[in-house]
């Protein structure tokens, strides 16, 4: 589904004549319905990864292939397209509009424009996912209304709404206290196993880690696999 | 660390935040006074003016048409012991050497040395010679010469009686003279001498007192005395009592005169009728005193046998021995030679022909029938020229032929026994009837006695004048001081205020100002919320970080202030450089000096200080009151609550209605006032439409945010939402956009376009062609080929044309032109039919509910001393700031008060600076004002030209000025354009801080939601799709904001535009709304593309 082939990536720095390597060389395939952690110390460039992985970020040089497609050959239209329809994202900050409700926040991906899918199907598959979510009771609530745990979960759901294959969690417990992070571990191996959703998460936490299953870790700019959680 | 340790370092640290804030307190402070600080400049301007037109004058004698010793001045000064000025003033035209420029209407003053003492300067210019002249600056100037050139001026020459009286000579009035330009005269040396409270420069020309008075054969006469400011207040009742000691009967035109035969004294007027009340008087004086009334007649019929040209004199049976006491009205008695002449005996009936003068000249040939009740014979008292007055042309001639009488005189009539008798007897009459038939045929508005005798006595002389001086007000001949000082201060004082003007119009971007202030202190305040909430979370009290905050930001606007006062002494005088340059038009040319008042600059900084405060602690109390955790937590937590933003929303919507409801109540109950009134509730509306337009815009912010509960569908429903996160926010950009569009647009709306069809009737030119104004009045039918013929006309010429002739009795100038507040603006007398017959112009409010009655109101019997007049709603509104049923003060020719009731209001028109009363009215008022000297011409599409040039020319030695009626109401509208461009820059400087405002909180917006962005961008949202979800969310506010704005500007102007006269400029005012809305967009993307750019993902790499 994923592979990364050769992918390294350099941060300039003013200060230095030579930049940073992040990443050196990380090749890496991932099969659909795989789940994946990522882990690793601060800065080793966890997040860079999966920001290449996800569209969102360009290699320095390699090739990071979606499904087959090379990802450098598309334009930024043709990229959001596959952010919108193919991966989900879900963020440490879990950026919901506090001006939206719960269900609306679920909904905003539709509004990418990418999709002519009726908006009544999205509605129906956002009351669905946020009862996935345990957030039934929840749809007309504002984000400030909700805990962390919620709304990390509503991120969750918002990043399932067009159905991706492919999702994406950046430090998704990063913030949230014990409790709310053993839910949202919960939530995103439960859908990898019932829905076949590919997941790879990027974390610190060990116990994320471990509940998740197949541990990678990021050191020096290179990917080593098996690693222990 | 101390409080005020932590607030200097925080002021220093946060300087970039803190400046912006300081520039937009600025902004308002120097808007704030800058407006008060240019009405002072207006103001010190006005007072300038008054101290250059009328120096050190403090009370003088106003023109009236009549004439009085020059050494009146003298015995005044000794009286009152000030300087006292005589001034003879006529009206004159004056040209080049060449002829190729003229001026007409010039004031040409007869002076010497005392009037140059009483001006501005200390020096007394050196005294013109005789043949020479000392311009005023701008006669000067119009005509290109100076020193040394030569000029030519021709003058007036006022008779001593009225042109109009019955009689009186029609003959050319005037006398040129070729003079040397002597010297010119600046403020200083009183070159703008004026009695007129107006601030443009008058057409002033000098020359020697002494030789006018010879040249307009008024030798040692003046009318006009100014008195100075003695050591001494003396008040102006006490200097007119000083008047009574001191005039004379000379002064009033009267001469008392000893007759040998018969030996009587007789008083008689060079006026030749002698005024009614000095008639009473002088009957009142002795009990044997008789009155007398001569008049000429064309001709004394017996059946066909007829005496051409004689007099006859009416007189009272009972103080003569010609008539028998008992004779009645409808008899007569004849001299021996008129009845050997007639071959009539007693019983025989005469008739009487004779004329009598009507308006415009116009002669009504009457007869009257008379039984011969007695012959007398030729001999004693029978023999007495001295019973004709001195009819200018008739008495002193030698012969018939060389009469030169106001009437046509038909000389052929004219018998070698005629000449004879006027050879032998000069003007005896040759019939007598009684006084009361005489005065009933003959008596008119100028008197209806020719003289007054009392049986001689001894000492009877100064017995008459001491009684006459002392019994008769000299009030009644117009002898009478004004004090034009205190009129003319009270003039600039009551004037255009500009100061409340531009106040006025300031507060919508002084306001945008305080606004922009609020937002940028609030997001210095916001980027340090995690600050605030630390020092929250330290145990210090909300209100303890307030007061760090507020006294930061009172810091900021205090240096705001200092810097905000010194650049409103520049706005100033870049307002003052406009008002004297780009708007000259808006202070009709004067030149406006830059003046400054500390305690104006202390009022304006010190109200600006407070309101910037007010908004920066409007805008700080909120977010104090956050709990520390939120503000440590970022400002994600937005509280979002439907039941509190309904209940916040009503209060919104209760605001916004109650608002709104009082606004549609001011403009329909109060919108019908004077032009003060007006403006006060366009301001008041404008104001309360914004408030409740903003507090409807809040109130759906809330609801919308809070009470949305059908999920989202679209991108422009994003937009909208995102727009009611931070409501205060998108209040402010609906706020600074509505302040600048309602200003532009209100200014749109007043703006005067041309008229589209000056035909009309109903249209401010009456529907007339011209408008014409003379130097010296005509007396004559412009409508009759008579009256042409008499003004030297060709008919023909004016074959279609018409006019309507208006008398003019000098006064204020009441139109948009003057600056200074009208005391008694000039009068036109008109003859109410002509303008009711045509349907000219457009009555926008009378006394009546209907208004059917128009001109003919002016006609109503408004009962003793009030006479019914009209006036142009500029002129009522603005000038005078009157409404219909208001009166004003004026005093008649004899010194008596009476009152002008406003009676109708036109929509702005040519008639504009004066008001109209009905001609009947006038010249009972002022019988003196002789003649038309103002006129409308009607004239047919494709003659209009030719009419127009047939009338200059024709006119062209009575100094007409004749004006396209459509320009000369193009030039009053250019005034208030004027004014309007003015405002459209304070409304354009209102729009670019909206702007600003806008670009900022977009700006803003966009900065502190990147990591928001970021995950649009994360989850597929294109740029270009970002991009226009940031549009639909500001630009929202900017239609928002324009809304508000017009609809406000469209309701607040509804009192001032809805005179039919009024005409909205619906295109050019669709063009600007659009323009704004393209350029609130522009803004928009601007700034939304500023915002957008760059890796908006970094935002989330950078968590």
């Amino acid at each position: 589904m994923v592979e990364l082939v050769d992918v390294t990536k350099d941060y300039g720095q003013a200060d230095q004549p030579v930049g940073v390597h992040v990443l050196k060389g990380i090749s890496l395939k991932i099969e659909p319905g795989q789940s994946v952690v990522i882990v690793g110390p601060s800065g080793c460039g966890k997040s860079t990864l999966l920001n290449i992985i996800g569209a969102l970020d360009h290699p320095t040089s390699g090739r990071v292939l979606f499904d087959g497609r090379d990802l450098a050959g598309l334009n930024d239209r043709e990229l959001a397209r596959i952010r919108n329809r193919e991966i989900g994202f879900v963020f440490q900050l879990h950026h919901l509009l506090p001006q939206c409700t719960v269900l609306e926040n679920v909904l905003i991906p539709t509004l990418a424009g990418v999709d002519n899918s009726s908006p009544k199907a999205a509605h129906e598959r956002a009351e669905q996912l946020l009862e996935r979510v345990g957030l039934a009771d929840r749809m007309v609530h504002r984000p400030g209304e909700l805990s962390g745990g919620q709304r990390q979960r509503v991120a969750v759901a918002r990043a399932l709404i067009n159905r991706p294959k492919l999702l994406l969690a950046d430090e998704p417990t990063g913030s949230l206290d014990e409790e709310a992070s053993n839910d949202v571990a919960e939530l995103l191996v439960g859908l990898n196993r019932d829905e076949g959703v590919t997941l790879i998460v990027v974390t610190h936490s060990q116990k994320l880690a471990q509940r998740i299953g197949h541990v990678m870790e990021l050191r020096g700019g290179t990917l080593n696999d098996g690693a222990q959680a | 660390m101390s409080f005020w340790r932590l607030v200097t370092q925080s002021l220093w640290f946060y300087r970039r935040t803190n400046l912006a804030v300081l520039l937009a307190v600025m902004v308002a402070i120097a808007v704030l006074t800058g407006a008060l600080v240019v009405g002072d400049s207006v103001q010190y301007t006005l007072r300038r003016t008054v101290e250059a037109r009328l120096g050190q004058t403090e009370y003088a004698v106003i023109p009236q048409d009549r004439f009085f010793r020059a050494a009146l001045a003298d015995d005044l000064q000794k009286q009152l012991d000030r300087m006292v000025a005589p001034v003879l003033q006529v009206t004159g035209i004056i040209t080049n050497a060449d002829g190729s420029t003229r001026v007409n209407r010039v004031d040409v003053l007869g002076v010497d040395e005392r009037f140059y003492r009483l001006g501005p300067g200390a020096s007394v210019p050196a005294p013109n010679g005789d043949e020479t002249v000392t311009l005023g600056a701008p006669v000067a100037d119009r005509l290109a010469v100076s020193v040394g050139d030569e000029i030519v001026l021709r003058v007036e020459k006022p008779g001593l009686m009225p042109r109009d009286v019955p009689l009186a000579s029609d003959a050319d009035r005037t006398a040129a003279f070729r003079l040397k330009v002597q010297a010119l005269a600046d403020d200083e040396a009183f070159g703008r001498f004026d009695l007129k409270a107006n601030q443009a420069a008058p057409l002033n020309v000098f020359v020697p007192l002494a030789w006018l008075g010879e040249m307009v054969e008024h030798p040692g006469q003046a009318n006009i005395l100014l008195a100075a400011a003695g050591e001494e207040e003396a008040s102006v009742d006490q200097v007119n009592a000083a008047l009574q000691r001191c005039w004379r009967l000379a002064d009033a035109g009267l001469e008392l005169r000893p007759l040998a035969r018969p030996d009587v004294l007789e008083l008689r007027s060079g006026r030749i009728f002698i005024d009614q009340t000095l008639a009473d008087a002088a009957l009142k004086v002795d009990a044997d005193a008789t009155g007398i009334l001569t008049y000429f007649v064309n001709q004394i019929a017996l059946g066909d046998k007829v005496t051409p040209y004689s007099m006859v004199a009416a007189i009272n049976p009972n103080g003569t021995s010609l008539i028998p006491r008992n004779m009645s009205a409808d008899q007569i008695v004849i001299n021996q030679w008129l009845a050997d002449d007639l071959g009539a005996k007693v019983g025989d009936s005469l008739e009487l022909t004779y004329y009598l003068v009507g308006l415009k000249r116009n002669l009504v040939e009457r007869t009257d029938s008379f039984t011969v009740a007695g012959i007398v014979p030729l001999s004693g008292a029978a023999i007495d020229p001295n019973l004709t007055p001195d009819f200018p042309g008739l008495a002193n001639v030698d012969n018939c032929r060389d009469w030169e009488a106001g009437i046509p005189i038909d000389l052929d009539k004219i018998r070698t026994k005629d000449e004879t008798y006027w050879d032998d007897y000069r003007g005896t009459p040759k019939a007598f009837i009684t006084l009361e038939a005489g005065q009933a045929l003959w008596g008119n508005r100028f008197g209806n006695l020719t003289a007054v005798r009392c049986p001689w006595r001894e000492g009877l002389t100064e017995r008459i004048t001491t009684r006459l001086t002392g019994d008769i007000d000299p009030a009644t001949v117009g002898l009478f001081f004004q004090p034009v000082r205190q009129r003319g201060l009270a003039a600039g004082r009551e004037g255009t205020d500009f100061g409340q003007l531009f106040l006025g119009l300031s507060m919508f971007l002084i306001a945008s100002a305080l606004i922009l202030t609020g937002l940028l202190f609030v997001f210095g305040v916001e980027s340090r919320s995690e600050q605030v909430g630390t020092l929250l979370a330290v145990g210090l009290p909300s209100k303890r970080v307030g007061r760090i905050l507020l006294a930061e930001g009172g810091l900021v606007a205090l240096a705001g202030t200092i810097v905000g006062v010194a650049a409103g002494l520049v706005y100033t005088r870049l307002m003052v450089y406009g008002l004297s340059t780009l708007w000259r038009r808006a202070v009709a040319g004067t030149q406006i000096d830059f003046f400054a008042k500390p305690v104006t600059l202390s009022i304006g900084g010190l109200l600006g200080l407070l309101a910037s405060l007010f908004a920066i602690w409007i805008t700080l109390r909120k977010k104090v009151k956050r709990p520390a955790r939120e503000l440590l937590g970022g400002d994600l937590e937005a509280r979002y609550s439907r039941k509190a933003a309904w209940s916040r929303g009503r209060w919104g919507l209760a605001v916004g209605i109650v608002s709104i409801a009082g606004a549609v109540a001011l403009v329909a109950f109060m919108g019908g006032g004077s032009g003060q009134d007006v403006a006060g509730v366009f301001f008041g509306a404008g104001s309360l439409l914004l408030i409740g337009a903003l507090a409807l815009c809040q109130a759906l912010l809330r609801i919308v945010g809070g009470g949305w509960n059908k999920p989202l569908v679209s991108l422009s429903g994003l937009g909208l939402r995102n727009s009611t996160r931070r409501s205060g926010r998108s209040l402010a950009i609906i706020g600074l956009l509505a302040c600048g569009v309602f200003l532009v647009v209100s200014v749109q709306i007043f703006r005067q376009g041309p008229v589209s069809d000056p035909e009309r009737r109903d249209s401010g030119t009456g529907g007339f062609a011209f408008y014409g104004e003379l130097s010296v009045a005509v007396l004559h039918d412009l409508n009759t080929e008579k009256g042409r013929v008499a003004l030297g006309l060709n008919s023909s010429d004016l074959d279609g044309a018409s006019a309507v002739q208006l008398r003019v009795r000098a006064g204020d100038d009441a139109s948009c032109l003057n600056l200074n507040r009208a005391q008694q603006p000039r009068l036109l007398g008109v003859e109410t039919k002509e303008l009711s017959r045509r349907g000219a112009f457009t009555f926008v409010k009378t006394t009546k509910s209907e208004n059917e009655q128009g001109w003919n109101l002016l006609k109503a019997d408004l009962g003793q001393g009030v006479v019914p007049a009209v006036g142009d709603k500029n002129t009522l509104e603005w000038a005078l700031g009157k409404n219909i049923g208001d009166e004003l003060e004026y005093k008649d020719e004899a010194g008596r008060a009476f009152s002008l009731r406003i009676v109708g209001m036109i929509a702005s028109s040519i008639l504009q600076g004066s008001l109209v009363i009905d001609e009947a009215h006038f010249v009972a008022r002022f019988p003196s004002e002789a003649g038309y000297s103002a006129f409308l011409v009607d004239a047919p599409g494709a003659e209009t030209q030719e009419v127009g040039r047939t009338l200059t020319s024709g006119l062209r030695d009575f100094g007409l000025v004749l004006t396209p009626a459509a320009q000369r109401l193009a030039a009053f509208s250019a005034v208030e354009n004027t004014y309007l461009s003015i405002f459209t820059v304070l409304g354009g400087l209102g729009l670019i801080l909206g702007c600003i405002g806008l670009g900022l909180i977009v700006l803003r917006n966009m900065l502190e939601r990147r990591g928001e962005l970021a995950m649009l961008r994360a989850v597929g949202f294109s740029r270009q799709r970002l991009g226009i979800m940031v549009f639909y969310e500001h630009w929202g506010l900017v239609l928002s904001g324009l809304i508000c704005g017009v609809v406000a500007a469209a309701i607040a102007v509804i009192p001032a535009v809805q005179s039919p006269g009024g005409q909205i400029p619906y295109f050019s005012l669709l063009l600007t709304v659009v323009a704004i809305g393209v350029s609130g967009g522009f803004w928009v993307w601007i700034a939304a593309a500023l915002a957008l750019r760059g890796e908006l993902l970094d935002a989330l790499r950078n968590e």
